[in-house]
């Protein structure tokens, strides 16, 4: 019960940050990371500020973390050592590729809001919080292995979807216009 | 062996005999034909097999033509008249059908070829993967330009990295170049020149060969990894936890960072793009209307109804809205109708981040079998949900590329 108290407190953060960044006409999604009961670190999506599709939520999060623990002298070793003690909150389904990222860190947890049925990385589409088999036979010395993580969805759902909803209506102005049918509603 | 370039196909191309479902089929009078496929594709829409026509036309003894029609799928070979479902039922009771099994392809073809195939067996509609003349999706005088680019990147790529050259084909200007960040390495040449590149963004293809430069050898043989290829961050992206830089340095922070376990190098390169794009248009975006369908960029809550109208529309007017606005804007959106050059297969990450940034062709020359998502582990191009679909591209690099002359003498 205390759990999913802190969990639905954790994600009221998020949402904050998703209404921060659709207040900046991005598309509304925003995370925390958590360390020890404690954020750590916020982000929130900021694709169309930086020309950069892939500035996702995650990726602005992870970064402010990376930054600070690199000012306070950690080398690569510390750095995944404290990944691997944090948990994500985050509005919607991490995509296919922060799903991807996520594992590289070895992130210890992830919580989500919504699915993501068109990219989701955590069970949508792909499913890449499970640590894959394939690239296990490979693991057979020194190299690392593919990190899986816990992954939750369906935290606050309504109030993600319900961001998206009143983003979609205001419009996206930095969509380019539609150039031709897309191919999976043929 | 010679330059060669190839498609990595976006879905396995079995041999079109063990891809094909059974479906249960009637000869139909011709003038029940529309009224029975809305009929049928109301009571039974043929859910995954949307390349699959309805309806065959056989030109039997060239008297008049024979039309056939799918009822439904078949659930197993024997005794199939009992199992379609109840609408279907009604159906072919009123129209006094005679049902029959045949035979039709799995998957929507990915070649003429294969199109070709599967028609034989139950017509198909087939669409060329991209709007471009080939049916590869690469005109064949396009191909020196694109081993002279597949060099640049192998060029820039050291010992242990990734490297990313992205390419705007259109005018054959070099957008960004990177290599991975992923660890900190002694020498950052390759960085500097990249930033160089990016200083001045007008600066056409340099064919400069920096010959003393070591060369990352990806081994003759893939299926050989060797120490060096583990730390190429597509390949083993968990290896940064293990990794301890001999002594901390500050002087360089590409992006910022010293080094970062995500910096890969398609990543780093769509951030450079990114900038160049901000520094050459630094006015606050094109005067695009705002529009639901782009804004799905990142995810997506509509229903597929709602998307199918639009889509619709946007079949009736792309002409006309295309020729309209290539004048107005110069500008593209992310890295639309631009190419990517890898030297390894990018992982999962890479793969959607340069879905994300709406690249239009991948390259590569070596495959990932470890996490590589472009053809080795799995297909990402192939993924129907994405709403952006690029082609990708293998280059297979000759041996005596690599053996030659260039900078491999300690290898080999």
């Amino acid at each position: 019960m205390a759990a999913a108290a802190a969990a639905v407190a954790f994600m009221e953060l998020a949402l904050e940050q998703a209404k921060f960044a659709m207040d900046n006409l991005e598309v509304p999604v925003g995370c925390v990371i958590v360390e020890d009961g404690k954020v750590i670190s916020s982000g929130s999506n900021k694709t169309n500020a930086t020309r950069n599709a892939t500035r996702h939520a995650e990726m602005e999060a992870v970064d402010a973390l990376i930054r600070e623990w690199q000012g306070m002298g950690l080398d690569q070793t510390n750095v995944a050592e404290k990944f691997a003690r944090c948990d994500l909150y985050v509005t919607c389904e991490p995509c296919i590729m922060c799903a991807m990222a996520l594992s590289i860190l070895g992130i210890r947890e992830v919580y989500f809001g919504c699915a993501n049925d068109k990219f989701g990385g955590c069970g949508s589409i792909m499913s890449l919080h499970q640590s894959s088999s394939s690239s296990a036979e490979l693991s057979g010395n020194e190299i690392p292995r593919p990190k899986g993580y816990k992954c939750t969805g369906g935290i606050m759902a309504e109030e993600a979807i319900a961001l998206f909803k009143s983003f979609y209506e205001q419009g996206n102005p930095n969509a380019p216009k539609p150039h031709r049918p897309v191919r999976n509603s043929e | 062996m010679a330059w060669e370039l190839s498609e990595v196909p976006s879905n396995l191309t079995h041999s079109i005999h063990d891809s094909t479902v059974d479906v249960i089929a009637a000869k139909i009078e011709p003038k029940l034909a529309n009224g029975l496929i809305r009929q049928l594709n109301q009571a039974c829409p043929l859910e995954n097999l949307r390349h699959v026509k309805r309806v065959r036309r056989c030109n039997e003894f060239g008297e008049k033509s024979e039309l056939s029609i799918i009822l439904c799928l078949a659930t197993g070979p024997e005794n199939f008249s009992e199992m379609y479902p109840q609408d279907v039922k009604k159906i072919v009771d009123t129209y006094k059908l005679n049902p029959f099994l045949a035979k039709v392809a799995r998957f929507s073809a990915t070649s003429k070829e294969l199109w070709e195939e599967q028609c034989k067996l139950w017509p198909t509609s087939y669409h060329p993967p991209h709007d471009l003349d080939g049916v590869s999706g690469c005109k064949e005088n396009e191909l020196p330009s694109i081993f002279d680019f597949m060099r640049t990147a192998i060029q820039l790529s050291e010992v242990g990295k990734n490297a990313a050259v992205i390419v705007d084909p259109s005018t054959m200007q070099i957008i960004a170049k990177a290599t991975c960040g992923t660890f900190q390495h002694d020498d950052f040449k390759s960085n500097e020149c990249a930033e160089g590149n990016a200083d001045s963004p007008f600066s056409l293809l340099e064919t400069t060969e920096n010959k003393d430069r070591k060369f990352f050898l990806p081994g003759t043989h893939v299926s050989e990894f060797n120490s060096l290829n583990m730390v190429v961050s597509c390949i083993n992206p968990w290896g940064w936890m293990k990794q301890r830089p001999s002594e901390q340095k500050s002087l360089h922070c590409e992006g910022g960072f010293p080094w970062h376990p995500l910096r890969h190098a398609a990543i780093v390169a769509i951030g450079k793009a990114a900038e160049r794009d901000k520094a050459l248009f630094p006015t606050i975006y094109s005067s695009t209307k705002p529009n639901s369908n782009g804004s799905m960029e990142y995810y997506s809550v509509d229903e597929p109804a709602k998307r199918l109208k639009v889509d619709r529309k946007d079949n009736e007017q792309s002409a006309h809205e295309a020729c309209c606005n290539d004048l107005s804007e110069t500008r593209p959106y992310l890295c639309t109708g631009f190419d990517i050059y890898l030297v390894w297969e990018p992982c999962s990450m890479c793969a959607m981040a340069l879905v994300h940034q709406r690249f239009k062709r991948i390259f590569y020359a070596f495959p990932n079998p470890a996490t590589g998502a472009l053809g080795s582990v799995y297909r990402l191009h192939g993924e129907k949900s994405l709403n952006h679909h690029y082609s990708v591209f293998r280059i297979k690099v000759p041996e005596a590329y690599w053996n030659g002359p260039v900078g491999f003498s300690d290898k080999c």
